[in-house]
């Protein structure tokens, strides 16, 4: 079945379309969708192409952070010096992401709008609390990314809307990481993924918040708080209490479920260890001024 | 059909394409046979070309979206291109099919970032696939265009010095 | 990479300035610069495409098969099934190298998912697909047999009788034999069985290899149409030779009717050999009258051919001196649906189950097994891989058990020079040894290494391999030389990446004193090259070479007698040279455009020369399962890895990769360590995460998304390819050939090193990252 290919040139028109067409797609980046159009299970009656909508691709700053349009890539999230000064973790996970190729084409929104629970970004999107525009011809609403992935490859997108931007807060102080582990080839897909972010707390302690991808049927979030003077092995035994509830891996060719949680559980403690090293004993609040918070956050980096 | 304006190797032409037709299919008729199908999933890059500078499996990307695009595809290099004359030198190539998705993917992360290093050549290159194992003949290449070009780069600036000198 | 001359090289009268010359590949340049044209980059007369409709069920009869909705997409201008041509075509529809049962199109039954069920032909591809997916088949589902040793045993039978090609004499007898799944069994029997003598150990273990798929780059592709009364074909083929023949046959028309053209290649590794595609588009052309085209997807690709999974039980038998004295192994290869090569597989891989070893006593059991999956073909390695996995496992384990080095144990048993292995034949040519040593040395492996008991654990393991070539077999070779001193070299020999055209040229500019670039390789087409058994098991450097050397020793003898009788001096006296032709006795010299100019008295000329070159054999006794001469050659090989475990993860990081082959003599050394390296890449992917995975005789990761293969990440940090050169007294230049010879050691080789570094044992492959811990985690409990 071919689906009708829609070329929409602004957000309007795209919207009607989708509130209007019988069965429609997004075609964002279109990686996603081609591949399912060449393995037969895609079953649109229409695609609407939003790379003529203007605005779409725009990258720019907030006040308390950034915003990315629906069709900005994956590889200009991995490489804007915006992205990589206020939220160096979700540009380092971004650009884990397959290979330069697809990264040049996938979308933000597309990403996870696929609903894929192995995908990489959405470990820091939840971290970082991010919230999602949602669009519909009756206007937009938002969504916090931890409210979004509602099921297997299901998602808060409702009929007739698109996502049609990420908002991101500027990533707290404190140390951050990125694991990724495959269980065969390295380029595979993971068989686990975590990323952890330290922060400190209201309270004088310190928050250890964990995004877990390929370790449930969703993309899945938690955070713990932890002593701002405990020794690394404790923030670690802290993030696997608070992480294993959450892991219930899907069985597939890359492992079992046993081999998942595994795995999950060393992704989790590495991710949290490095984290928990990079955040200096003094992390302040976020009431600090912004320049010296800038030149704070630079040392969090890891490229 | 729709008609889309394509620059492929600097040779602008409108091309009359269909809403479903690939990139990859449309170059191929277009007499660029350097660009191969190896698993239409973008996951080996024997498709890949360059879009405006950027790699991008054409196996995956509708031609229509390519209207106003400047295309680069490895048979279009120039014939004293760098890239293509390190890899001859390192022989970097067996049956050679995968070969000029390597070479697009190293002129891509060379012109983004002179200085790679090993592990950022093999980080870009992650997703190319040489089922003969040519990987290491392969980084060798990139690796000896970077010294080149570095080595290029210090020769021109000593010329402009002296000239600036003797002016 | 490092590279160095292991042993010492007897010159055999080299001085031509070509053999053993570093020259770059004929083709590099285009290579890098996507100007090579494969198969499907040719411009072809306008053909239609064909796609085929596949079989849903494992195992099932075909009730009735419904194209009234595929033939009314916009397009479709045929749907043809398999009844249809076996209506014509009788039961020559049922093609094969060893056994003649595989049809291009199911007739009556399917007996794997995949299988082609039903052909749609249509203007354009996407015309066809759409066609195929509208082809409705009713189908009588039957019990399908998924495991190869549920296969051995009995019921159900995947195929009524079994039925051997004509092509092998030695499989007639297997003729009609019904109830059964093992088409084939080849049985080893050396030396007399014997207690264990007091104070021997012996281990015994149960081994898996999973079915691999090759997945060379370029995607299958076949042409064919009809040129009046002959047939024309274009096809990514390793076997022109044999694809001529079997289209013939299918057809029944003269072989003289039939031209088959190849390409270069874009990988085949075994792939592309044999029946692939070439036998549907062939009947379609000539039954249909049309001019067709089949280029096949990456998922349809799994579907035509696979390695063989293959179940080995295996024991080693060590005395109280350390001297191996029995060696045992039942192995059963899964062939799949149909049959292909894998009977042959089965008997070459049987007679060295054992090893490279001086064994007084060793018994060998080599079963072919249907199965409803995908037909298993040749791979890279011919099954030897398969076995080598076991025997190279079972003497690492019986030299720990006794608390030895695995390599000083195994140095103390290889086979030597002149020794005769257990299948009867004598080793020439083959330093298992000299491998050993090489890629120990490389590895410093008599120096400690460092050894931490954290999380990361280091090891060292080894494994060596031994091959027989492949033999009967011929090659033939024509050469033009022309007026200018360029020549034009007729072979069918296939380039697929190993650099065969590279190689020819080289061999050909050797005894013509030619500089590099003056030698042309045509590429394979049945009405141009001559005949050549096949391009595979790393039988051209030795066959092909051999036809190309004598044709370019008779074409310098040519120029001699010309250049004797314009000198006036006797043939002894003149030499060829770089510079032309030399009397040494008047010192008088003429180039080869001079002497051909002067001799032919005309401005242009050919003068040809050929040669063939064949190999015998002595079948092997069908009770023994031995002969004094089983094979040509041996390939000799080693491999040995260190690598890191994480014990958190099960990920193995290889730090350094040693690999030699006894190549005889390099040709080139340039190609022949990629050759040694790049088999040794395919064969770590092998050892940690490559394989086809089934369920119910569905592949579940039939996509380059889901099937793994090694990427530049998963190259080991440093790879050291070694040539040992031993020269072949028979050999062109003493070389022999080099493709398979580093795969066959490899899984081994790295799953010595994790039993090294983390005390287990490892039997099924791969080494996954799950496996890994599993094994850690029992250990633990």
């Amino acid at each position: 079945m071919t689906a009708t290919l829609h070329r929409p040139r602004d957000l309007g028109a795209a919207l009607d379309l989708l509130a209007d067409a019988g069965d429609p797609m997004v075609y964002g980046g279109g990686t996603a969708v081609q591949i399912l159009l060449k393995q037969g299970v895609l079953f649109a009656s229409d695609l609407v192409d939003i790379a003529g909508v203007p605005g779409l691709a725009d990258l720019a700053a907030t006040p308390g952070g950034l915003r990315a349009g629906t069709m900005v890539t994956l590889r200009r999230m991995e490489t804007d010096p915006l992205v990589q000064d206020r939220a160096p973790l979700l540009a380092q996970v971004y650009g884990r992401v397959a290979n330069p190729r697809v990264r040049n084409t996938a979308s933000v929104g597309g990403n996870i709008a696929h609903g894929d629970y192995r995908l990489d970004p959405p470990t820091a999107l939840l971290v970082l609390d991010a919230r999602i525009e949602l669009s519909s011809s009756a206007g937009p609403r938002h969504v916090p990314i931890r409210e979004f992935f509602t099921g297997f490859q299901e998602t808060a997108v409702r009929r007739g809307e698109m996502v049609t931007a990420i908002d991101v807060p500027t990533q707290p102080l404190g140390g951050a990481a990125f694991t990724k582990l495959s269980s065969l080839a390295a380029n595979d897909w993971p068989a686990a993924s975590a990323a952890v972010l330290v922060t400190a707390s209201a309270t004088g302690g310190r928050e250890v918040r964990i995004g877990l991808g390929a370790l449930a049927p969703t993309p899945v979030y938690v955070a713990v708080p932890v002593p701002a003077d405990a020794s690394a092995d404790d923030a670690v035994d802290a993030a696997l209490a608070a992480a294993e509830p959450l892991i219930d891996p899907l069985p597939d060719v890359r492992g079992g479920v046993a081999h998942k949680r595994r795995l999950g559980r060393v992704a989790v403690a590495d991710a949290t260890r490095a984290a928990w090293a990079d955040t200096p004993r003094d992390t302040p609040r976020e009431e600090v001024p912004d320049d010296r918070r800038l030149t704070l956050r630079r040392l969090r980096r890891r490229h | 059909m729709t008609p889309i304006d394509l620059t492929v190797n600097g040779e602008r032409r409108t091309v009359p394409v269909g809403d479903d037709d690939l990139l990859l299919d449309v170059l191929r008729e277009l007499g660029h046979t350097s660009v191969r199908e190896g698993c239409g999933v973008g996951a080996c890059g024997a498709c890949t070309v360059l879009a405006d500078g950027h790699s991008v499996s054409s196996c995956l990307a509708r031609a229509v979206r390519y209207d106003g695009v400047a295309i680069t595809t490895a048979d279009g290099l120039p014939t004293d291109d760098d890239v293509v004359e390190e890899f001859v030198a390192a022989r970097a190539m067996q049956c050679g099919y995968c070969i000029p998705g390597f070479v697009l993917m190293g002129h891509e992360l060379l012109a983004e970032n002179p200085d790679a290093t090993a592990a950022e050549i093999d980080a870009h290159l992650e997703g190319n696939i040489c089922r003969c194992g040519t990987y290491l003949e392969i980084r060798t290449a990139l690796q000896n265009v970077v010294a080149r070009r570095r080595h290029d780069d210090m020769a021109r600036r000593r010329h402009d010095d002296m000239a600036k000198e003797s002016a | 990479m490092t590279v160095d001359s292991h042993s010492g090289v007897s010159a055999v009268g080299t001085d031509g300035g070509a053999v053993g010359e570093r020259w770059a590949r004929v083709d590099a340049r285009a290579k890098v610069r996507g100007e090579l044209r494969y198969a499907a980059d040719e411009a072809l007369r306008s053909c239609l495409d064909v796609v085929v409709t596949r079989s849903t069920r494992p195992h099932a009869v075909i009730e009735s098969i419904d194209a009234t909705r595929a033939t009314q997409v916009d397009g479709v201008v045929d749907v043809v099934t398999g009844a249809e041509l076996h209506a014509i075509l009788g039961d020559a529809i049922f093609t094969g190298p060893a056994f003649a049962d595989q049809p291009c199109l199911a007739v009556g039954k399917v007996r794997y998912v995949g299988e082609p069920v039903a052909a749609v032909i249509a203007r354009g591809h996407a015309a066809a697909r759409a066609g195929a997916e509208e082809v409705a088949v009713d189908y009588r589902e039957l019990e399908p047999i998924h495991d190869v040793d549920a296969a051995v045993l009995g019921a159900p039978f995947v195929h009524d009788e079994l039925r051997p090609s004509v092509v092998f004499g030695d499989l007639a007898h297997l003729h009609g034999i019904r109830d059964t799944n093992v088409n084939y069994e080849y049985v080893l029997r050396h030396g007399e069985p014997a207690a264990p003598p007091p104070g021997s150990t012996t281990v015994q273990h149960e081994f898996w290899c999973p079915p691999t798929h090759h997945v060379p780059i370029e995607l299958p592709f076949t042409a064919a149409w009809r040129d009046g009364e002959r047939l024309e074909i274009l096809s990514t083929t390793q076997t022109p030779s044999y694809v001529r023949q079997s289209v013939a046959d299918l057809l029944g028309i003269p072989l003289g009717k039939v031209r088959v053209r190849s390409a270069p290649l874009g990988g085949s590794f075994g792939a592309k050999m044999y029946d692939r595609l070439e036998p549907l588009a062939a009947a379609l052309a000539w039954t249909r009258r049309t001019a067709v085209r089949i280029a096949v997807t990456r998922e349809e690709a799994f579907l035509l051919t696979t390695r063989h999974g293959a179940a080995v039980t295996g024991s080693m038998t060590a005395d109280a001196d350390g001297t191996i004295v029995a060696a045992d192994a039942d192995v059963r290869y899964d062939t799949g649906a149909y049959a292909d090569v894998g009977p042959r597989i089965t008997a070459k891989s049987g007679m060295v189950a054992s090893g490279p070893y001086k064994i007084a006593q060793a018994h060998v059991r080599s079963r072919c097994v249907y199965t409803n999956k995908p037909s298993a073909g040749p791979f890279r390695g011919f099954g030897v891989p398969q076995v080598t996995w076991s025997h190279e496992s079972l003497v690492d384990e019986l030299a720990r058990v006794r608390g030895e080095d695995p390599a000083a144990f195994r140095r103390r048993n290889l086979l030597r020079e002149g020794d005769v292995s257990v299948v009867g034949t004598p080793m020439h040519s083959a330093d298992f040894v000299g491998c050993l040593d090489a890629v120990t040395a490389a590895l410093d492996w008599d120096s400690p290494i460092e050894r931490p008991t954290g999380r990361y654990r280091r090891g060292r393991g080894v494994a060596v391999g031994i091959k027989a070539v492949l033999t009967p077999t011929i090659s033939n070779a024509v050469l033009q030389l022309n007026q200018d001193a360029s020549a034009t070299l007729l072979i069918s020999t296939v380039d697929m990446g190993q650099g065969s055209d590279t190689i020819m040229a080289q061999i050909a500019a050797e005894s013509l004193c030619l500089p590099e670039g003056s030698v042309r390789v045509v590429t394979a087409d049945t009405d141009v090259t001559p005949y050549d058994t096949i391009t595979a098991g790393s039988r051209s450097t030795y066959h092909s070479g051999n036809a190309v050397r004598k044709a370019a020793d008779a074409m310098r003898d040519k120029l001699i007698d010309i250049a004797a009788a314009r000198f006036g001096v006797p043939a002894t006296d003149v030499k060829l040279t770089g510079d032309g032709l030399v009397s040494t006795q008047t010192q008088e010299t003429a180039s080869i455009p001079e002497l051909l100019h002067g001799h032919f008295g005309a401005r242009g000329t050919t003068l040809t020369s050929e040669a063939e070159f064949r190999t015998q054999w002595q079948p092997y006794d069908k009770q023994t399962g031995r002969s004094p001469q089983v094979t040509e050659h041996w390939f000799a090989g080693a491999a040995a890895a260190q690598l890191t475990v994480d014990t958190m993860t099960g990920r193995v990081h290889v730090e350094h990769l040693a690999i030699a082959g006894d190549v005889g003599r390099a040709i080139n050394p340039a190609l022949v360590e990629q050759q040694l390296t790049g088999a040794a890449v395919m064969g770590l992917g092998h050892a940690l995460f490559d394989q086809m995975v089934f369920d119910e005789g569905q592949i579940v990761n039939g996509t380059l998304l889901d099937y793994q293969l090694p990427s530049i990440h998963d190259v080991p940090d440093k790879i050291t390819p070694i040539v040992v050169e031993n020269p072949h007294r028979t050999g062109p230049y003493g070389a022999k050939g080099v493709g398979e010879t580093t795969i066959i050691p490899l899984a081994p080789a790295i799953a010595n090193a994790v039993r090294d570094a983390v005390g287990i044992r490892f039997t099924r492959l791969p080494l996954t990252s799950e496996r890994i811990l599993d094994a850690l985690s029992e250990e633990d409990s």
